[in-house]
């Protein structure tokens, strides 16, 4: 029987409704999550998991310094306060960094290039489920890993772990395992995640986006996904040796055995500073779209921020030995280490000129993010300089695993990274969300943030030269370092204050903040020509690009940028 | 901005969401666990692992599962007119201060030497009134590189030592030419109506401090004799010469306000006016 | 410099995801394998006890020229696809599949007679432990290719492999060329150097 099949014009498929899929029921919210491959739903569930895990390794550190405010203090047991720095360690670095880093190049890149989705939108679920599992394994250790002390007890081998401290005999039960098995793991996503992000710009791109005129972020995500490519399978290496050691009785490290203890150190730092380039690239990339966008002014010297960080990272791939100075290596490895990490210096300051140089003479608003981006400025120029300082070998011989090191690198990765990580989240927080964030809340958070970063680390230097060691359990009052490390300890807890009124305002401004339109910021790239929050598919239609402005150029039809450029 | 040429569908066709890839990350991670925990939580884990890539596998092949968005209206962006202003040089106004005119490379160079002469003769008389020897401050100044020299004696500093003279000849010679080609860049670059001020003495000054601090390191045999207000003499000499010197020399372009093309030498710059 | 207004979407052409994404998987493969070669020439001549390798180690040729000829096999499997020769792609696509099994074969073989006549363990020194690592290394790769060549094997035998497949089988094509570069740089640190590094 011929039926007739009538098509009615303004047909629009129905959204499949299944028991459990009701819209607004939290299942369904669930569902969406698990089985998403939408690269701006990873994108936030990245971030979210990442603060999630920051919150974690922060209490943390709240314990580490609340040990340590006071001089012979027992307030955690000893076994406790090394798991306790060895869980904050790697948590910031492969729970928070890496994944915030992830985060924000998931849910922008695709957005930047124009885009509908990234190359592998299946592979990227795949990634972050990966790093999430991973995360949850390495906390699984609290409760599951048969220790020295029987059960529940955490890594406590430090975030490098060192060799011979790794060995069977040093680490029995779990403990080491649980942190081997979760970073080899959490390699395995992060590679996954980094050749999709790679794959997607050089593949992605929509018409006329051509390299030359990629946003920078999406410049110096691409050289993270490099480093992420080249570094990371050099720690699952270490990883896979460590566990043939543990497991099988290799023989890598076991200087019994004819194994070599410093052959680690070797191959963690090839990793290991890369990492730390890989965990400072979402600094540069946000502060270059931030500091253009609120100084009206286009980048300044396009050509050479690009090539800047591409340097920054090749040189990057040759300087790990900074990190070995006391092993005690020949003269001329000593040597070349010291130069290859002062050259870093050169295209980071050429990096901090051209910022300035972009706000010079611009018309500054100082909305959140700026704020933002303007301490991360200063505070990366501390953070550069007490680098070149340890880059001198005789200079770190006196001041390596001291507290000045720990002031170092939270110099970089707090008031670099995380600074910029805030100007990140309130600068797209209208993309993702539709509603502006709240400008009061956000400068309490700012200003009690700022204060106590400052309070807890920058005594942290001197507390360095007056001879106090990382990682140490307690001390005796007798050493002039009890008032710093009590004042260190007080700016944990306005920093905690701030947190709160950030984890607020993230609230409060989902539900009751302002709408903020499509474009709050006047912005210039791609991310902003659709609506926020942009639909399934980002763009209805592919746009057509014809310079590194391109939503400029059609803000400004009478006078577009590929004119000038 | 909108691609003029792409299709105008109703819908859009995006990638199906699908459970695979957690089941094989979970897989995955089983695998991992198992081997903190027992072996047959990695057996599971190799299975459910399995599971997952096959149905991933599935999903991706023979082609890609996708299904269909329709498509919402999309902004327009607001255009604004509003017409900028592009810098350039020699406008007024603006906050930017390039120089366009330099002194040449020559006179930085001659500047420099005039400058050394000043500073030597000045040095020598001192070395001459003060030791009754013209060659103590050559003596003192190659003593930096001259190790003998470095612990010589009052009286072997007060004679003729040939070594000592050529080094101290180079040293001072080519540090003064260095010192006078960063004249011509910096001058022009400071508030133009104090140069005497900020060549002659300022400069002269910071430079002086910079030695205060650093020349028991670099040269500690000067550091000992050095006397500090003769030795600020001699460079406000330097600085006060060279600096007229300089300023004598008549300027020329910069290639700031050039374009690329026209700095290549491809195109004929165009007119200033 | 006003290309840009002449530009044409039609002529937007960006390399195929899959082949740079399989090139990328190629480079991360490169810095893991990069890590344990070093360690195996670190660790040459150094074990404290035997067996040494000039010992136990014998070259494996037959292995060698599966694996070698493997890419050529392959090469063909390609062009016949290519030319639309569907029974001679699953030929040769076979042929490639079967030498590396035999490949796998060969170096289970070579690790059966050294474990149970050579007592060379992991555990038994460091040249032990680079050499089962690195030669391990790279048969679980040959594994994994081989479980891909299956795959795409049993889609072609049962008559669902399309022409537009040909991106999938290259980038396969491209993985096993590259498992072969590394049996290269296995063969000539393992077989050729440390066996004449005298203990
Ligand atoms: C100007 C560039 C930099 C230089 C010259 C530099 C130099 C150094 C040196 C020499 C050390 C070793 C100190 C020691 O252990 O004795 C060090 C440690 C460290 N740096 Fe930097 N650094 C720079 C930038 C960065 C950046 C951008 C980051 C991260 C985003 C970073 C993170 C770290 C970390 C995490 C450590 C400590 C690792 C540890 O021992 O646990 N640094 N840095
Ligand atoms: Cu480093």
């Amino acid at each position: 029987m011929a039926q007739e099949i009538i098509i009615e014009e303004n047909y629009r498929m129905p959204a499949p409704v299944h028991v459990g899929d009701e819209k607004g029921s939290l299942t369904r919210v669930i569902q969406q999550l698990v089985f998403t491959v939408d690269h701006k739903k990873l994108g936030l569930m990245y971030i979210a998991a990442g603060l999630l895990f920051f919150v974690i390794a922060g209490l943390l550190a709240g314990l580490i310094r609340m040990q340590l405010a006071f001089p012979n203090n027992h307030f955690l047991p000893p076994d406790v306060y090394n798991q306790s720095f060895t869980m904050h360690g790697t948590t910031m670095i492969f729970l928070v960094g890496m994944p915030m880093a992830f985060g924000f190049a998931n849910y922008l890149v695709p957005l930047m290039i124009g885009a509908r989705d990234m190359a592998f939108p299946r592979l990227n679920a795949f990634g972050f489920w990966v790093f999430f599992f991973s995360g949850l394994l390495l906390y699984f250790s609290y409760v599951g890993a048969p220790g020295l002390y029987a059960a529940g007890s955490a890594p406590d081998v430090g975030w490098f772990a060192y060799s011979p401290l790794t060995t069977k005999a040093f680490s029995r039960g779990h403990s080491t395992d649980y942190w081997t098995l979760s970073l080899l793991l959490g390699g395995i996503g992060s590679v996954a995640t980094a050749l999709n992000i790679l794959v997607t710009v050089f593949c992605m791109r929509c018409p006329g986006m051509t390299l030359g005129r990629l946003p920078i972020f999406v410049w110096c995500m691409v050289v993270l996904s490099f480093l992420v490519i080249l570094a990371l399978p050099c720690l699952s290496a270490c990883q896979i040796m460590i566990s043939l050691d543990r497991y099988l009785g290799a023989k890598f490290f076991d200087t019994q055995a004819g194994g070599d203890a410093v052959l680690w150190q070797h191959f963690f730092w090839i990793f290991g500073h890369p990492e730390v380039y890989i965990l400072i690239m979402p600094a540069f990339a946000i502060t270059s779209e931030v500091i253009p966008v609120f100084s009206r002014k286009p980048i300044f010297g396009y050509p050479v921020m690009v090539a800047a960080v591409v340097a920054i990272a090749f040189i990057s791939l040759g300087v790990w030995a900074h990190h070995m100075f006391c092993v005690g290596m020949v003269s001329l490895a000593n040597a070349f280490f010291v130069t290859s990490t002062l050259l870093v210096s050169i295209p980071t300051g050429i990096k901090i000129f051209n910022w300035l140089a972009t706000m010079y003479g611009g018309k500054l608003r100082f909305e959140l993010p700026l704020i933002f981006c303007i301490a991360f400025l200063f505070q990366f120029l501390i953070a550069g300089l007490t680098g070149v300082m340890l880059a001198v070998a005789p200079f770190d011989w006196q001041l390596s695993d001291s507290y000045f090191v720990v002031a170092h690198f939270h110099y970089i990765l707090i008031g670099g990274l995380l600074f910029t990580i805030f100007a990140g989240i309130y600068y797209w927080y209208p993309k993702a969300f539709g509603k502006l964030p709240n400008h009061k809340l956000g400068l309490w958070h700012f200003w009690l943030f700022a204060i106590g970063f400052h309070i807890t680390f920058l005594p942290q230097h001197f507390l360095g030269f007056l001879g106090m060691p990382r990682r140490i359990y307690t001390y005796q009052s007798d050493r002039g370092w009890d008032e710093m490390n009590l004042l260190s300890t007080i700016g944990v807890a306005i920093q905690s204050a701030g947190i709160l009124f950030f984890v607020y305002n993230l609230i409060y401004s989902y539900f009751w903040g302002k709408k903020s339109g499509d474009d709050p910021w006047d912005a210039w790239t791609l991310e902003w020509a659709t609506t926020s929050p942009p639909p399934e598919y980002n763009f209805a239609k592919l746009p057509l690009v014809k310079s590194r402005r391109p939503l400029w150029d059609a803000k400004h039809p009478e006078d577009p940028d590929w004119k000038h450029e | 901005m909108i691609n003029p040429d792409s299709e105008d569908p109703k819908f859009v066709e995006i990638p199906e969401p699908t459970g695979w890839p957690i089941i094989a990350a979970f897989g995955l991670v089983l695998l991992f666990a198992g081997l903190v925990t027992s072996f047959f939580i990695t057996f599971l884990g190799v299975l459910v692992c399995l599971a997952g890539f096959a149905g991933w596998f599935l999903d991706v092949f023979p082609h890609p599962k996708h299904y269909a968005v329709p498509l919402e209206e999309a902004p327009e962006p607001h255009t604004t007119a509003r017409s900028i202003k592009y810098l350039k040089i020699g406008h007024l106004g603006h906050r930017m201060r390039l120089p366009v005119e330099v002194p040449p490379l020559m006179a930085g160079v001659k500047g420099g030497i005039v400058g050394a002469v000043a500073m030597a003769i000045l040095a020598c008389a001192w070395g001459f009134f003060k030791y009754g020897s013209i060659w103590y401050p050559v003596n003192l100044l190659s003593a930096a590189a001259v190790p003998s020299l470095a612990e010589a004696s009052q009286a072997a500093l007060s004679q003729f030592n040939l070594l000592g003279f050529i080094v101290a000849v180079i040293s001072h010679g080519s540090v003064s030419i260095m010192i006078g080609l960063l004249y011509i860049v910096l001058l022009p670059m400071l508030p133009a109506k104090f140069e005497w001020f900020w060549g002659g003495i300022m400069t002269p000054l910071i430079w002086s401090g910079f030695l205060f601090a650093t020349i028991r390191f670099i040269n500690p045999a000067l550091a000992v004799h050095v006397d500090w207000p003769w030795f600020i003499v001699c460079q406000v000499a330097f600085g006060m010469v060279c600096g007229f010197v300089v300023f004598k020399e008549e300027k020329v372009e910069t290639m700031q306000s050039l374009t690329l093309a026209a700095k290549l030498g491809i195109e004929a710059p165009e007119e200033n006016s | 410099m006003n290309s840009a207004t002449t530009e044409n979407p039609a002529d937007w052409k960006l390399p195929s995801a899959r082949k740079f994404g399989i090139l990328t998987l190629i480079l991360a493969e490169s810095a893991l394998f990069t890590i344990f070669v070093v360690a195996y020439l670190f660790y040459m001549g150094k074990s404290l006890n035997g067996p040494y390798p000039s010992e136990v180690l014998e070259f494996p040729l037959l292995g060698t020229l599966a694996l070698f000829s493997s890419s050529g096999t392959i090469f063909m499997a390609e062009r016949c696809l290519l030319a639309g020769n569907k029974p001679g792609f699953s030929l040769w696509w076979g042929i490639t599949t079967a030498l590396g099994i035999y490949f796998l074969y060969f170096t289970g073989a070579e690790w059966h007679h050294l474990i149970f006549e050579k007592n060379l363990l992991i555990s038994t020194n460091t040249f032990g432990t680079t050499f089962y690592s690195l030669v391990g290394l790279h048969a679980f790769h040959v594994i994994v290719g081989v479980l891909l060549l299956l795959g795409i094997l049993i889609s072609s035998l049962r008559g669902r492999l399309h022409s537009d497949h040909t991106e999938h089988v290259e980038a396969i094509s491209y993985y096993w060329h590259f498992v072969d570069c590394i049996w290269i740089v296995v063969l000539t640190v393992v077989y050729f150097l440390s066996v004449r590094v005298q203990p």
